[in-house]
């Protein structure tokens, strides 16, 4: 800016310089010209006068540093020079002044010296005599003066040079100064030079232009950050060389990361050798996956290479809990062999005891113990299955018809049933309670009611009680099972509702059990869309309360 | 070339906490194999210290290839010497594992289930060997203070499995071979929780510039 306008500054200066020297000096020179001219003729009509009356010594008498005076003769000779000894002049009748004043009376002319650098003014005037009385002075040319010149020319131009950087620096800093002073923030509220409205609008256009652009990039953000934050699953974003770009709150629970992980290379956070190779994978063939375990927990990892332009540009890791999966995939595996190990017990059984009759090796007194046998086997094949098959059905969840039940007549009903089982072995079974209907599937409640007596009975010591309660609690209907039977040591607890699943491993026949009983009652009481509470007192007696919604 | 030059850094950084990882990996591998009798894991830990000598390898190269072609100063330089350092220690930290893996192979599937004195000392040793890394990992010299401060910690628990491992000879002197064994892979937890006291000096001299033993 500064060197600009010094520049210009200098630019203007040295034409205004150049031309004003150029116009003076030629103006000057004509005028001083001219009056040089009118002198000469008149010293030069003084010489002819003189020369005239007195000859040569009138010559002789002038001594004029200024002027040199020549006579010249008719024919061309010197006959006085002033300036030099005649006798080393030439013939000065071709001279273009002389030869003019011999035949017009008067003559003039100008000559250059051999440098240049002078110039010689001759008047030539013609006597009365025929000689010719010339008069010639030299002057300097336009050069010479120029020359002359110089040295106050050099100075003017330093001087403006120097004024040129003090005025170009100042100016510079005036004109900047508003500049600077722009509220940019608000460019149009701005009062500087009005050269640069234009360019203030065009600023405030961008002003809202990037406003509404970070708006909608803030807002695309915290839909991000929403998203992830809400995420179950661990979501990792990695860079192109593996470091942090972002990390939600459920993958900084899972790697136990710090808030301000970001940036650092991600082995910092998680050195697991398999997560390791599987984002090492993901870099080089696009996917990875692994399984880690964290705090009891068993996560599935996987990571994807992100692509922009068929370059690698990051990849992601999620992370998901398979621990219930895995579970879940425990328990139908176990389910299967409990399945397949229930459903084969009854028929080796049947198998044996017929393989046995088939081969004539059971007397005939016997045969009616392994037919009953073979009988009881197959009835216990159909109630497993028909246990299954009502699992199955209650698993589907498919609609069953409702009504109005009466649970306490429903217990009733159970408890009758369960009668003969119960009087073998000196058990009393009681009803109390009051009448407590609920909307529901009868056939499901009458089971719930059933199995939990069944188990009461089954599990109990001889000569104990099993005590049914109906009652209504806070708009809900409970049902408690109590018995003072062998109990459910702590441990079981929470598992004797999975199926096939017993407190007792060896899967004896002798309680008679499916190992169904439990899981039948905890889906067809979550069918009603109740709870069960189970309490039990090794030794000391199993209380089992199901709570059920009008 | 600055930028490289972090980039290398930072590619030295990754390398050192991989093979700190895969150290911690091959001692709690050597313990479960102990731990269970399982001759199959033990061999493993073998297969793992080959990976772990490669790394030294590769990380030791790259170490002198940044001395030679940077030249670094400062921090960069304590950060590479240390790194240089401590490979050696991590190295002998997988070295110590593989041994006590070849003892395990030689115990006749005798699991030291019931050694709950050496699982106890093991579990000391092994989070010594992570908390250095950590510390590595995090610069952070309290966290390498606690290391080298929990090295009383396995000494002591050193000292009494070898007074129990004396008292079962002086009960049945039959069972000797297997009570020295046991001794042995004592001492070897022991010397892996002398390297990690080592990494742990290192991790302080990277980031103070004062290494414990001056």
């Amino acid at each position: 800016m500064t060197k600009r306008i010094f520049r210009a500054i200098m630019l203007v200066a040295g034409i205004i310089l150049l031309a004003s020297l150029l116009i003076i000096m030629d103006c000057l020179y004509e005028y001083f010209a001219s009056l040089q001219e009118s002198e000469l003729k008149d010293q030069l009509s003084l010489a002819a006068a003189g020369v005239e009356q007195g000859g040569e010594d009138y010559l002789a008498r002038v001594k004029s540093k200024r002027y040199r005076l020549t006579w010249i003769a008719p024919d061309g000779t010197v006959k006085y020079d002033s300036g030099s000894d005649k006798s080393t002049l030439d013939n000065h009748a071709e001279r273009e002044e002389v030869r003019q004043a011999l035949e017009a009376g008067e003559g003039q002319s100008t000559r250059y010296s051999a440098t240049l650098m002078q110039k010689t003014m001759y008047y030539a005037k013609r006597l009365d005599d025929g000689s010719v009385i010339r008069i010639s002075v030299s002057r300097a040319t336009i050069a010479t003066l120029a020359l002359g010149m110089l040295r106050p020319v050099v100075i003017i131009v330093l001087a403006a040079l120097v004024l040129a950087i003090v005025m170009a620096n100042r100016l510079a800093q005036r004109i900047v100064a508003p500049l600077n002073a722009l509220d940019l923030d608000h460019p149009l509220d701005n009062d500087a030079y009005e050269e640069i409205a234009p360019l203030l609008s065009r600023i405030n256009r961008q002003h809202t232009q990037i406003d509404a652009q970070m708006r909608a990039l803030d807002k695309k953000k915290d839909e991000f950050n929403a998203i992830t934050r809400s995420m179950n699953e661990g979501l990792v974003l990695l860079d192109e060389k593996g470091s942090i770009i972002s990390m939600n709150p459920a993958a900084r629970q899972l790697f136990n990361a710090e808030e301000n992980c970001a940036g650092h290379d991600f082995i910092t956070v998680d050195r697991n050798p398999k997560l390791s190779e599987a984002i090492r994978a993901a870099y080089d063939g696009g996917r990875g996956e692994t399984t880690i375990d964290r705090g009891g927990k068993v996560y599935q990892l996987d990571v994807s290479r992100i692509e922009s332009d068929g370059k690698t540009a990051g990849a992601v890791i999620l992370g998901f809990d398979i621990t219930e999966k895995q579970n879940a995939d425990a328990m139908r595996r176990e389910f299967t062999a409990n399945v397949s190990h229930e459903l084969k017990t009854p028929l080796q059984g049947i198998i044996g005891s017929a393989e046995l009759i088939e081969n004539g090796m059971v007397k005939a007194e016997d045969m009616p113990r392994f037919v009953g046998h073979i009988r009881q086997e197959a009835q216990r094949l159909v109630t497993l299955i028909g246990d299954i098959i009502r699992l199955s059905q209650l698993d589907e969840g498919c609609d069953m018809p409702t009504e109005c039940v009466d649970l306490k007549a429903v217990a009733a009903e159970a408890a009758n049933d369960l009668r003969t089982e119960a009087e073998e072995r000196h058990i009393g079974v009681e009803v109390r309670g009051e009448s407590v209907c609920i909307t529901g599937v009868r056939r499901l409640l009458y089971e719930i009611i059933y199995n939990l007596c069944d188990n009461a009975v089954k599990y109990n010591r001889a000569g104990g009680s099993v005590s049914i309660t109906v009652g209504e609690k806070d708009g809900l209907a409970t049902v408690t099972v109590a018995d003072t039977g062998i109990g459910i040591p702590e441990e079981h607890q929470a598992r004797v509702f999975e199926r096939f699943y017993r407190v007792d491993k060896s899967h004896s026949k002798e309680s008679g059990g499916t190992g169904l009983g439990l899981s039948i009652v905890k889906h067809a009481v979550m069918y009603h869309h109740g709870s069960i509470r189970l309490e039990s007192v090794p030794n000391g007696g199993t209380t089992v309360t199901v709570t059920l919604p009008a | 070339m600055r930028s490289r030059f972090d980039n290398q850094l930072a590619e030295l950084n990754r390398e050192l906490i991989e093979m700190g990882a895969m150290c911690e990996e091959s001692i709690s591998m050597a313990l479960k194999a102990l731990m269970d009798g399982d001759k199959a894991l033990a061999k493993k830990v073998a297969g793992l210290d080959v990976a772990i000598d490669q790394k030294e390898r590769s990380i030791e190269s790259m170490c002198l290839k940044l001395l030679l072609q940077q030249q670094p100063v400062a921090r960069d330089l304590r950060q590479i010497s240390a790194a240089l350092k401590m490979i050696t220690d991590m190295e002998r930290i997988g070295d110590q594992a593989e041994d006590i893996a070849e003892i395990i192979t030689y115990l006749s599937d005798r699991s030291a289930a019931n050694e709950q004195l050496m699982r106890e000392m093991a579990n000391a040793a092994i989070k010594m060997v992570t908390d250095s890394v950590d510390a590595y990992v995090k610069h952070d010299t309290i966290m390498a203070e606690k290391v080298i401060a929990a090295d009383d910690v396995v000494d002591a628990y050193f000292d009494r499995v070898k007074r129990q491992l004396i008292e079962r000879i002086a009960a049945d002197p039959a069972d000797g071979e297997y009570a020295l064994d046991l001794l042995m892979i004592a001492k070897y937890f022991e010397r892996i929780a002398d390297h990690a006291v080592n990494i742990a000096e290192w991790v302080i001299f990277s980031v103070t510039g004062v290494h414990k033993e001056d």
